[in-house]
């Protein structure tokens, strides 16, 4: 008995079982690859939420309180490579719980681990609605979808038109990435232009293969289409490659924005003012006045000594409401922080209405926000015109030169 | 879409193109047409090009063109030193023994490169980067004439030198026959060195020309290097003039294609084309001429 003793300690000691006052978390982002930018984005959004907690001395579980352990491991931005180091972090670091990677492609390959595990898995990178469609109940996205991306877009042109911006109708080139997050934000447009003829209309609808390194013949095709606006979903390295490619081209449209693209920093440093004017639909902006938003800004400018983008910000709070979740669910088990995380409501988000809750099928409920990059590396908020900070967009677009 | 003006349009910019695969190719050409060695580190001569080329650009103040031409020198000594320190030891066992060598090679840059520079992408705005020339009513970039001038302007002197020069004709020998150019008093191995040392500087000389057209990271270079190899096989994989012929049929056939095919096929392109070529014409278009003749 006196050998048993400390034997069963050292085996419990030894089978990496996390220490009861610590809560394991796992992430698995894209730190090197095409991704490197934003997954290094989402680790600081991440990173920030963990500091927090641990500095208030710990998360608070049913009385007690836990340090969180976060670790983050590399998928190079490649899919195969991120479903196994996720499942590597279930079986071999036995993480309590998941925060999500960044890119809808990786996210699809991840989220296939959690409900095997039965361990609530948090993402808040990707936005493709067919993340959602699978049945899985343990997957949570604080990403509003790229289909209402598309409806909110068309929503703000069909405001701007009834203004007398824009022409009606107006003609639309659209290119978008060959993904389902590309395919939401076709699907959505498309759907308007056929509800409304008499306001949209699709003269050029193509595909073109993500992370590609020559957009030429393809923006050769936008010029022959000769349409009004020029509309693109993208992920950041095709946006910068192909926005670059658009100007030495010299092309001009009267209203561009590719998808959630624009104000992000990488972009504005790589394409100078060619970036100048760009509309996007955001999940988050740090031209929101909001305390929480300015918050945060200010946190993380102090921190990496540089402006946020929508990255940091949704990371950040995917993490808190993940949080919330474990604290309200007064337990680390992953079947009752699941059924937590499905009622949950975190109200001090800071999402555009400050408020972050899911649907039945995981999904957030959230708006966006519209913004129109303007010189000297400036951000205006232009849609919805009910926020205080809105102002009103700059349309059509004048000629950069 | 059809309309003469975007046909020509099209044309024009796959011309431009034609003369960047052609300059980013010939470095592996001339590799293999001399050592007969696929020389898989040239993704990362050509990503380390670019960085090098950053590097002047931030600290000097160096435009990438300029930039290009210093990586010349630089890199043929690097690619000297790599093949008589590591290359010349494998190059006689068999092939995949050289082909993993230099795929560690490549391996070994990009991890480098991350762990100097990061895994993010850089990019290299110039004065003239936006700026685009009126020909005739079409509207040219001015980075890619330059990058088709330069290209177009090296190459010439390459073609030059292998026709006029006792290293070029060397070159060319050991290209047709190893043996006999032995035989003939030829240094070989020497020869090999120059190669290597030659098809790392252009890989590096297109890494730097690149920049002006496209950002780039550590990854840099992967996707190029396939096309280099349909090109390189296109062309003939041991005819190098026929190495322009394969840059401006796979330029011209990716431009083209858009118009009729949805744009997210367009790398489908190069790698049907790669596998056409060897099927149906392994020694490339510089043979098919060639027995036509």
């Amino acid at each position: 008995m006196l050998v048993l003793v400390p034997a069963l300690f050292l085996s419990l000691v030894t089978t990496g079982q996390p220490a009861v006052s610590e809560i394991k978390i796992g992430a698995v982002l894209p730190l090197t690859g095409p991704f490197v930018a934003s997954g290094t984005y989402f680790r600081q959004g991440y990173g920030m939420a963990v500091d927090e907690v641990n500095q208030a001395g710990g998360l608070d579980v049913g009385g007690a309180k836990y340090r969180i352990a976060l670790t983050i491991l590399d998928d190079g931005s490649d899919a195969t490579r991120s479903r196994s180091l996720v499942e590597k972090l279930v079986t071999d670091q036995h993480v309590n719980f998941l925060l999500g990677g960044y890119d809808t492609s990786l996210v699809e390959a991840q989220e296939v681990v959690p409900d095997q595990y039965k361990i609530p898995y948090v993402e808040g990178g990707g936005a493709a609605s067919e993340i959602f469609k699978r049945g899985y109940k343990y997957v949570f996205g604080t990403l509003a979808s790229i289909y209402n991306m598309g409806k909110f877009t068309v929503e703000f042109i069909t405001a701007q038109q009834a203004a007398g911006k824009l022409p009606k109708p107006l003609t639309i080139a659209l290119v978008w990435e060959n993904t389902d997050h590309g395919k939401d934000y076709e699907t959505a447009l498309v759907e308007e232009a056929q509800k409304h003829p008499d306001l949209f209309k699709v003269v050029l609808n193509q595909p073109f293969q993500l992370n590609g390194s020559d957009f030429s013949p393809l923006l050769q095709q936008v010029k022959a289409a000769n349409a009004q606006a020029f509309l693109s979903d993208a992920h950041l390295p095709d946006y910068i490659t192909m926005h670059r490619q658009y100007l030495q081209l010299g092309l001009y449209h009267q209203f561009v924005s590719y998808g959630g693209r624009g104000p992000d920093q990488k972009g504005r440093q790589a394409l100078g003012p060619g970036a100048d004017y760009l509309v996007a639909a955001v999940w988050w902006t740090p031209a929101l006045k909001d305390p929480a938003s300015q918050l945060f800004t200010d946190k993380y400018t102090k921190q990496y000594h540089q402006v946020p983008d929508w990255f940091q910000a949704v990371s950040y709070d995917t993490a808190r409401v993940l949080f919330q979740a474990i604290r309200e669910a007064h337990s680390l088990g992953g079947p009752a922080v699941r059924d937590a995380l499905s009622k949950t409501v975190m109200h001090n988000s800071l999402l555009p209405g400050g408020t972050i809750r899911f649907t039945a099928d995981g999904q957030i409920v959230a708006p966006y926000v519209m913004v129109q990059n303007t010189p000297g590396n400036t951000v205006r908020i232009i849609w919805p015109q009910k926020l205080p900070e809105a102002r009103d967009p700059i349309l059509p677009l004048p000629h950069v030169q | 879409m059809f309309s003469a003006q975007n046909l020509i349009a099209v044309g024009i910019a796959a011309l431009l193109t034609a003369g960047l695969y052609a300059v980013m190719s010939y470095g592996l050409a001339i590799i293999y047409g001399v050592m007969k060695v696929i020389n898989l580190s040239h993704a990362g001569f050509l990503m380390l090009g670019a960085f090098m080329t950053l590097v002047y650009f931030q600290q000097w103040h160096l435009d990438p063109i300029l930039g290009a031409f210093v990586n010349l020198p630089v890199f043929f000594g690097v690619g000297w030193v790599v093949h008589r320190v590591l290359v010349r030891r494998v190059v006689r066992a068999l092939p995949i023994a050289s082909l993993l060598l230099l795929f560690g090679v490549w391996l070994v840059l990009q991890n480098l490169a991350l762990a100097i520079w990061g895994g993010e992408d850089q990019s290299i705005i110039t004065a003239y980067t936006y700026k685009a020339l009126a020909v005739f009513g079409f509207r040219i970039p001015v980075t890619r004439l330059i990058v088709f001038v330069v290209a177009l302007g090296v190459l010439s002197i390459l073609h030059f030198a292998l026709g006029h020069t006792y290293l070029g004709k060397a070159l060319r020998a050991t290209v047709q026959d190893p043996t006999a150019a032995l035989l003939v008093g030829i240094d070989t191995e020497r020869i090999s060195s120059w190669a290597f040392g030659l098809g790392t500087a252009f890989a590096a000389f297109a890494g730097s020309l690149l920049t002006l057209l496209f950002s780039f990271n550590p990854d840099f270079g992967g996707a190029f290097q396939l096309k280099s190899f349909t090109i390189i096989v296109l062309g003939g994989l041991e005819n190098l003039p026929g190495v322009a012929v394969g840059a401006a049929i796979l330029a011209f056939a990716e431009s083209y294609a858009v118009l009729f095919m949805r744009a997210s096929l367009q790398n489908v392109i190069a790698y049907a084309l790669l596998v056409v070529a060897l099927i149906v014409m392994p020694g490339g278009v510089g043979q098919l001429l060639g027995n036509r003749s």
